[in-house]
């Protein structure tokens, strides 16, 4: 009775990862079929596969364009919520000034707020502030987030102050406890907001297509998009393309799995 | 004293301007151009007061969008949260390979939505794997794919939106499981209740509050949806999402940004009156121990 449970229980197991991880490995698999082979169907039999679509992107270098903007612009605006966050949730977690009370209630106002509110404005603002089409539109507006802020100052409110007080009587300046004392303490949650915020901006699609034009600021979500439009969809290219987008975040993935699964429990992701 | 207050205020310098210039100056912004013409070609605005929201409730393409956009919440939301449950109670006891099932069943939740979108596009069209699937199961397939049929584009997209969230969503419920104490099944194991007593009687109402953070978050991400509509069919075969609609009548041809600007404020009071009955039904019924 208990090995038949067993059994039943991973054949279900089994049956809900197939569906779930199939359509990642379908990628794999065209990416990696010569150009004029038939898409429409997976060959068992079929093991022939070459890299040659991947090398194809590479010859161009507009794909190399792609993954460093993506890149750029990743990392730049997690350094960015890395710092600001921290800044931004400790004066909340520990002045209690009527200037931080009014910081949190709008941070969890935005929090509220979706964001399809600002697609109009931001791109009629970027376009008069002359920053349409350039990185500063990527990055300025999501260098610091409402969550990353509220996920940090939880974290801040948990660590006692006893050890801020001990550097302050050993005559440490305010400047070098943040950065020296706090900022280290809460290594842990500030690798959970970067791999969130770096995850949310590497597959951000919505505002990065709307706020640039030119093909060399495309990031690579903006890239693969739009490029299927052009002509007949050439799939092992698209696939390839895609592979490229998916494999940073699969190794991060594998790495830092940790952290994501405590960030996702921590509140949701806001795209 | 003085020093430190203005110490605080400095620290908190970058959320105040980000806040300022990229989300209050544009609602607000967005707010008073919804009651003008302010289109991109023309270099006067007018003030047309209401006319914006009638013309949109009369616009047949916004009320198709407005549809579209309540299928898809209601029409995905209960797939997404049951199956999201039923994943999380699979893979919540200790076993074997647990941790790659879980990662497995994550999976596609990390992954951009453009990807999924490209690879569902090929799996969806005519000759392509679910068709194939779908035609051994005897299940009629449309003559050009899914993705080009107005009967089925939408609730294609939709699938695969239920398939791509349930991962995500079965986490939140594992921390919701793993927060209730293990002594309540014990204690209800000793007074003879069955398993599928102990689910109905502890699970399902200490789930309560996680379910209701998963069915809100998931609601006001649905009512968005945009992206696998841009990639998927660009809006027809009947499937434009009101995120959809303003991008088309804001940011392409017309570039009406009056007009688009009052179909976001539209959308964002349906955001706001559907979350807020959300947590009105589900507090109404909280358990009283």
């Amino acid at each position: 009775m208990r090995a038949v449970r067993t059994t039943l229980r991973y054949a279900v197991l089994l049956a809900v990862l197939v569906i779930m991880v199939f359509p990642l490995l379908w990628m794999f698999r065209v990416s990696l079929l010569e150009t004029g082979a038939s898409i429409s169907l997976f060959d068992v039999s079929n093991l022939d596969f070459t890299l040659q679509n991947y090398l194809d992107l590479f010859e161009s270098d507009r794909m190399a364009r792609f993954l460093f903007n993506s890149a750029f612009v990743g990392v730049a605006v997690t350094l960015g919520n890395i710092l600001f966050c921290f800044m931004v949730a400790y004066t909340i977690a520990r002045y209690r000034y009527i200037v931080n009370k009014m910081l949190f209630v709008t941070v969890i106002l935005i929090l509220m707020i979706p964001a399809h509110i600002i697609i109009i404005p931001l791109y009629v603002l970027m376009v008069r502030w002359g920053l349409y089409d350039t990185y500063w539109a990527l990055i300025l507006p999501w260098l610091v987030n409402p969550i990353g802020i509220f996920l940090v100052k939880q974290y801040i409110e948990s660590i006692p102050p006893s050890m801020e007080e001990a550097a302050r009587i050993d005559g440490a300046g305010e400047m070098a406890i943040l950065f020296r004392v706090v900022m280290p303490l809460c290594r842990p949650a500030l690798a959970v907001l970067a791999i969130q915020v770096f995850f949310t901006n590497w597959n951000s699609f919505l505002f990065p297509f709307i706020l640039t034009q030119r093909e060399g600021i495309r990031t690579i979500p903006v890239a693969l998009a739009l490029y299927q439009g052009h002509q007949a969809i050439d799939w092992q290219h698209l696939m390839a393309g895609s592979g490229i987008a998916v494999v940073p975040v699969l190794v991060l993935f594998v790495i830092m799995q940790r952290q994501i699964v405590a960030g996702i429990t921590a509140g949701g992701i806001k795209q | 004293m003085r020093w430190s207050k203005a110490r605080a205020l400095v620290l908190g310098l970058p959320w105040l301007l980000t806040f300022a210039l990229f989300w209050l100056y544009p609602i607000v912004y967005s707010l008073i151009i919804g009651f003008t013409d302010k289109q991109l070609l023309s270099p006067e605005r007018h003030w047309v007061g209401l006319d914006n929201y009638r013309s949109l409730l009369s616009d047949p393409a916004f009320i198709a969008s407005l549809k579209n956009t309540f299928i898809f919440v209601v029409g995905t939301i209960p797939f997404t949260t049951v199956i999201a449950l039923a994943l999380a109670l699979l893979v919540n006891r200790e076993f074997r390979g647990r941790g790659v099932f879980r990662s497995g069943y994550f999976l596609p939740s990390i992954t951009s939505m453009v990807v999924i979108a490209l690879i569902f596009t090929n799996l969806y069209q005519r000759g392509g794997y679910i068709a194939y699937l779908a035609s051994l199961a005897g299940l009629s397939v449309p003559e050009h794919g899914f993705l080009y049929s107005d009967s089925t584009a939408l609730y294609s997209i939709m699938a695969m939106d239920v398939w791509m969230a349930v991962g995500y969503y079965m986490l939140i419920f594992l921390a919701g499981l793993k927060s209730i104490p293990g002594e309540l099944y014990e204690s209800a194991a000793v007074s003879g209740a069955g398993r599928i007593r102990q689910f109905f009687s502890i699970t399902l109402p200490l789930l309560r509050p996680v379910g209701l953070f998963i069915v809100v978050i998931n609601s006001i991400k649905s009512f968005q949806v945009f992206v696998e509509i841009f990639v998927m069919t660009k809006g027809k075969f009947d499937t434009s999402t009101m995120v959809y609609f303003i991008y088309e009548t804001g940011l392409t041809t017309k570039f009406q940004f009056g007009y688009a600007s009052a179909a976001a404020y539209i959308l964002f009071v349906i955001i706001a009156v559907f979350a807020a009955a959300q947590f009105w039904l589900f507090r109404r019924k909280q358990v009283v121990w």
